[in-house]
């Protein structure tokens, strides 16, 4: 199983939860779940710690961080900090496929062993499992879901993805449809009207 | 000064340039500081255990309508190349770097870090004022907000033992 067919069993209840997501991951969860809620972070590592500052700026939305195991291992002392924090609001996901997939491939450390869930509870998270199969997953998340509490799931996937659709908007275009969206599903103004004026 | 009243008039400018989200790390020059954050009920405060965290939980909390300011040594700035460069340059977000200035003129220890620290912040285009005194903080905290807002940059303050009121 790939990461693709865990991510397709929740398209249907994460409604206009904000998702954080880097990599190959960002590309499978644009097809699955199109629209301008999705942010794509280009530091390896940081989905997670970004999806941390959404989760503090609005206590009330629902918020998905997803995670590699590349860019979880790259940024476990974001961990401890999002554990003391705690945002109720925000479900860390991590598809562990022991090897660094987009950078052509080569094993990352949880090849041998290293264990993303004890990591994560070690770090304080009071929920984190370990799902073994799309089914387990997706009860697994409505269960966090429901809850309103700080967690993570975890799976082990096979690398790999299907033929899907290129991402034809850059960085800086992410950023504004993002906050774009966020201003009118939240009803909030959060651009200034210095950042209309037109360059000059 | 001494460094309880200077936290505070640091705090206050902070907060008469908007900002109501603060991440820290504490260096001992610092630490009145992150004090008068924590104690502040208009600002979230987040203390953090590594600085390029900080960047992205930062750079997540500008995108829901906060103003944000990551408070570090110079040293620890530059683990945050990285995010500096690759979230909040390329894709346009603002974050103020209150940075103490370990190895500035006159300190002793840390002179190799003091050393490479306006080179590697000018590397990253990132515009920094280096503040020395106690009355220039509230002007020069609310223009490097302008600054970082209207530039859609990190702008870097450094601040000094002086304006810290610290020996």
């Amino acid at each position: 199983m790939q990461r693709y067919d865990y991510l397709k069993t929740i398209v249907g209840d994460v409604g206009d939860a904000l998702v954080v997501s880097a990599g190959l991951a960002a590309r499978e969860w644009q097809a699955l779940r199109p629209g301008d809620g999705n942010f794509r972070p280009r530091t390896l590592g940081l989905a997670s710690s970004i999806a941390l500052g959404i989760a503090l700026g609005l206590p009330r939305r629902k918020v998905m961080a997803i995670d590699g195991d590349g860019a979880f291992l790259m940024n476990l002392c974001g961990l401890p900090t999002i554990a003391w924090q705690n945002p109720p609001n925000l479900i860390h996901l991590l598809f562990d496929n022991q090897c660094y997939e987009a950078s052509g491939a080569t094993v990352t450390a949880t090849v041998s062993g290293t264990d993303a869930v004890a990591l994560a509870k070690g770090a304080g998270y009071r929920h984190a499992c370990w799902v073994k199969n799309p089914q387990e997953f997706r009860e697994e998340f409505l269960k966090a879901w429901k809850r309103g509490e700080l967690g993570l799931i975890a799976a082990k996937v096979e690398p790999g993805q299907p033929e899907l659709p290129p991402i034809r908007v850059d960085e800086v275009e992410n950023k504004y449809r993002f906050i774009r969206h966020i201003e009118a599903t939240e009803k909030r103004s959060i651009l200034s009207p210095a950042d209309h004026r037109p360059s000059s | 000064m001494d460094s309880k009243k200077a936290a505070q008039v640091i705090v206050q400018g902070l907060k008469k340039a908007g900002i109501d989200f603060v991440a820290t790390l504490p260096d001992l020059k610092v630490v009145e500081v992150i004090g008068a954050v924590d104690g502040d009920p208009e600002i979230k405060h987040v203390p953090l255990c590594r600085e390029e965290e900080g960047v992205g939980i930062c750079a997540g909390a500008y995108l829901t309508g906060k103003k944000t300011a990551l408070l570090m040594q110079n040293g620890v700035l530059l683990n945050s190349c990285n995010g500096l460069t690759t979230t909040c340059l390329q894709f346009q977000i603002p974050i103020l770097l209150l940075v103490y200035y370990a190895g500035d003129f006159g300190d002793r220890g840390f002179t190799t870090v003091g050393s490479v620290t306006e080179p590697v912040l000018q590397g990253l285009g990132i515009r920094t004022y280096v503040l020395r005194k106690t009355e220039e903080v509230e002007e020069a905290l609310r223009g490097a907000q302008i600054l970082a807002e209207d530039s859609r940059r990190p702008v870097a303050v450094l601040l000094t033992k002086s304006v810290l009121g610290v020996k």
